[in-house]
């Protein structure tokens, strides 16, 4: 396998060799998320020969992802992210095994799939995933590449692994709790240039290829901040926290359900139903005011002090990213007692449905 | 005394790097409370604070000519 060619370039490395490429061919690989950050991880980490390669991504290929998310082409788009990625993957390089996960990491499955891994590396685009898969790695003591991006700065680090002096950290030690909802804009509401993830997916690869090899000096229990606009770097070490807990997990806890139009339909104008629209007062298109009721997330907080009573919430926003925070949020106050939804791709995917209805 | 404030994604949009002079500050609870009242969108944030580039985990000391890093956290991709 390693005779023809393919990896000639790297093996002829100081310092690397056939000893480094074997390792790399049995390493066991999870990328999460097949966007922004996770395309160019995937394609460098096929491309050097990774043996078993895990995607996992329940969306679906989206014309505004493809300014960053350059494994897929404009055909392709409405296709399954992880299967187009897999398909894309082999083509490049038939000799490693692909595995795709065509849908969401979640509380119940999110042990079972990364216990079949080595390393995990989170290129997901929420603080839910990202918590979920910090939590699971850490009680499965898996190390896990961080890398994550807002506006044009990027962030780096690798968890759960033991530096010299046996001490290992997590993203909790960072951030022991998730940010509130709505409080750090993600891409969608925030915006990214494309070279960005570009950029940060490949140093994620990177540090992989590091691990896997034992090459050089990884991130260890290290946070390194990217700035694309001043090309500066600065990294902190991190140091063990003490105050939090990890999620339970693989328990069946209750959950809101994520539906399209044709589902919200059967709510509209229905009395055991409440539609919010979680959006900003400035934002447009303005919905039917007498089927929508319009809660902003910047008083979402004050909303959930009182009560709802109807049995059954809808959430509705511009991308489909805000009603799962708001989703989130009334599910912790009403658990298993509500029925919670949220409009899943927001507004925007589904523009004609809502031009038709007004 | 001077501190260098280096800040990062969203906090920096409010709170630019910059030398701060800094009067009765002596560690980074004081720090915090200070930036929070001069900042007050930052309040309502998460944060982490690094001084020397070492994370802060407990209240730690500043001297004259620290480095002090503000951090939000990240989840784009």
């Amino acid at each position: 396998m390693m005779e023809n060619g393919r990896y000639h370039r790297q093996i002829i490395l100081n310092g690397f060799g056939k000893a480094a490429q074997a390792k790399l061919s049995e390493a066991k690989v999870l990328v999460i998320g097949a966007g922004g950050l996770g395309c160019p991880a995937l394609q460098y980490l096929a491309a050097a020969g990774i043996g078993y390669l895990g995607i996992i991504d329940g969306d679906h290929i989206e014309l505004s992802n493809l300014h960053r998310q350059i494994l897929y082409s404009t055909a392709e788009i409405g296709m399954q992210k992880s299967v187009v990625a897999a398909k894309k993957l082999t083509e490049l390089n038939p000799e490693i095994e692909i595995v795709a996960h065509p849908f969401d990491i979640d509380k119940q499955n999110v042990l079972e799939i990364i216990s079949d891994y080595d390393i995990v590396l989170d290129g997901s685009d929420n603080f839910k995933t990202r918590y979920l898969v910090n939590d699971a790695t850490a009680q499965l003591k898996k190390p896990l590449i961080f890398a994550a991006v807002s506006g044009f700065e990027g962030q780096l680090a690798i968890f759960n692994l033991a530096d010299n002096n046996g001490t290992a950290t997590n993203y909790r030690d960072l951030f022991p709790i998730p940010p509130s909802v709505g409080e750090i804009p993600n891409c969608e509401e925030n915006g990214v240039l494309g070279v960005l993830p570009g950029i940060i997916g490949t140093m994620a690869a990177a540090e992989c290829i590091k691990l896997v090899t034992g090459i050089g000096k990884p991130l260890t229990n290290t946070l390194l901040h990217y700035n694309l606009l001043t090309n500066e770097q600065y990294a902190i070490e991190i140091s063990p926290g003490t105050d939090y807990t990890f999620d339970d997990l693989n328990t069946s806890q209750p959950n809101f359900m994520e539906i399209g139009a044709e589902e919200l339909d059967q709510f509209i104008a229905n009395p055991s139903a409440i539609l919010i629209d979680v959006r900003e007062v400035n934002e447009v298109p303005q919905l039917n005011s007498k089927l929508y009721q319009k809660i902003p997330m910047s008083g979402f907080d004050t909303y959930l002090t009182t009560e709802i009573e109807q049995k059954n919430i809808i959430l509705i926003c511009q991308h489909g990213i805000r009603s799962v925070a708001a989703a989130e949020a009334l599910l912790d106050k009403y658990g298993n007692t509500k029925n919670i939804y949220s409009l899943k791709g927001g507004i925007v995917k589904w523009r004609n449905y809502f031009t038709a209805h007004e | 005394m001077e501190i260098e404030i280096i800040s990062f994604g969203k906090i920096a949009e409010f709170l630019q790097n910059q030398e701060l002079q800094l009067e009765g500050i002596v560690d980074t609870e004081q720090l915090r409370e200070h930036l929070e009242n001069k900042f007050p969108r930052l309040s309502s944030m998460k944060y982490k604070l690094a001084v020397n580039k070492k994370l802060v985990q407990v209240n730690t000391l500043i001297n004259n000519n620290d480095s002090v890093a503000i951090m939000p956290p990240f989840s784009g991709g």
